[in-house]
């Protein structure tokens, strides 16, 4: 794992074509919500959607969501999606997949080792792989990943509609190695205990990827709340683990990356400097 | 000699949380969803999500007490093949 560049996808809808960019600068900005403004202020020009990931997603129990971020109407908006979405991401490789500029026609996005573009009659059941793929796809009823999990309100789904895209599927096919078997194990096992901390009731609705819970608000995503935590990207049910700058950089060191304490709580005040580029 | 499997009792109750795929790909020593000896499939032909839990044989040459534990459902159980087979693999 790359622990010092951020890996970007960068998709031109205009164009049909898309690039692998990669950013040495970015490291600050640590992932999910704060990676996702900074490549916002950069690409604002491009009215771009942007899903990021961070650190933490694939790794350690309860980092289940993943990070958008896209103006609306003059106004910054971030929402997080929760189901396997953040897992898929991770697993791509990529911190953040870019998606700008409006597609002339309609279309769906498959995304795995490479991007294509495909025709609009085909079965999207039929591409991916089942195991490793999620699928976000505007139906009749909304905007859903799996056919079942939704982001807040209704203004992504909006988003999809102007900018022509019907579908994407993710597929993430990539592994990384375990640094520090021991370490890793014993912080993973302490935070998975630590599921009473958890401010939601577990529940019998699908889950997300990395949390028991089957919480009840599993299915509508989150808007707003702590940075940190959405910089991770942490689901906002447990803030009281992943507000707690000691379990972060216990997470973030046993997994090769160089932050210090001070970068951890740096990380808001960055985030917003960038907001206030954009009010 | 007794030998145990493990198997998925109520398929029903899987949430689709994966935590079963990180168990069993840590033990293989990497992070991911590639190669798993369990998979998650995800379906929702009939109008909501359910889940299929995908188990390679292979599995059982791991250590299935950790990944039956960590299953937040109870999908999984343990099973001894000898008492299932009233002692003919003996």
């Amino acid at each position: 794992m790359d622990s010092l560049n951020r890996q970007i996808l960068y998709i031109n809808l205009e164009k049909n074509e898309s690039e692998a960019k990669t950013f040495s600068e970015l490291r600050s900005y640590i992932g999910g919500v704060g990676l996702g403004l900074k490549l916002l202020s950069i690409y604002k020009n491009e009215d771009p959607i942007i899903f990021s990931v961070g650190p933490l997603n694939g790794f350690f129990p309860f980092a289940s969501k993943t990070s958008v971020v896209f103006q609306n109407e003059g106004s910054v908006e971030d929402i997080y999606f929760g189901g396997s979405l953040s897992f898929r991401l991770k697993f791509l490789g990529v911190d953040a997949v870019i998606l700008s500029g409006v597609s002339k026609n309609p279309t769906v996005i498959n995304i795995d080792d490479t991007v294509s573009f495909m025709k609009m009659n085909e079965d999207i059941k039929f591409h991916g792989l089942p195991g490793k793929r999620s699928i976000l796809s505007l139906e009749e009823k909304g905007l859903f990943l799996d056919g079942f999990f939704q982001p807040p309100e209704r203004i992504l789904e909006q988003k999809f509609v102007e900018k022509n895209i019907k579908s994407i599927i993710f597929t993430g096919s990539k592994t990384f190695p375990i640094i520090n078997e021991e370490r890793y194990q014993q912080i993973y096992t302490e935070i998975l205990s630590r599921i009473n901390e958890m401010s939601v009731q577990k529940g019998d609705s699908p889950s997300c990827s990395g949390c028991p819970m089957g919480c009840l608000n599993s299915g509508v995503g989150e808007i707003g709340g702590n940075i940190l935590v959405h910089c991770l990207v942490g689901c906002s049910f447990a803030e009281k683990i992943y507000s707690d700058v000691g379990t972060v950089f216990s997470c973030l060191n046993v997994l090769g990356y160089d932050y210090t304490h001070e970068d951890i709580e740096n990380a808001p005040r960055l985030i917003a400097e960038i907001l206030a580029e954009f009010s | 000699m007794s030998k145990v499997v493990l198997k998925v009792k109520f398929p029903g109750n899987c949430n689709g949380c994966e935590l079963c795929v990180m168990e069993v790909q840590k033990q293989a020593g990497k992070i991911g969803l590639d190669g798993s000896l369990i998979r998650i499939l995800r379906e929702n032909d009939s109008g909501g999500l359910s889940f299929v839990v995908d188990m390679d044989p292979k599995v059982n040459e791991v250590d299935i007490e950790k990944i039956a534990k960590i299953c937040p459902t109870g999908v999984f159980e343990i099973q001894d093949l000898v008492e299932e087979n009233n002692g003919l693999l003996e």
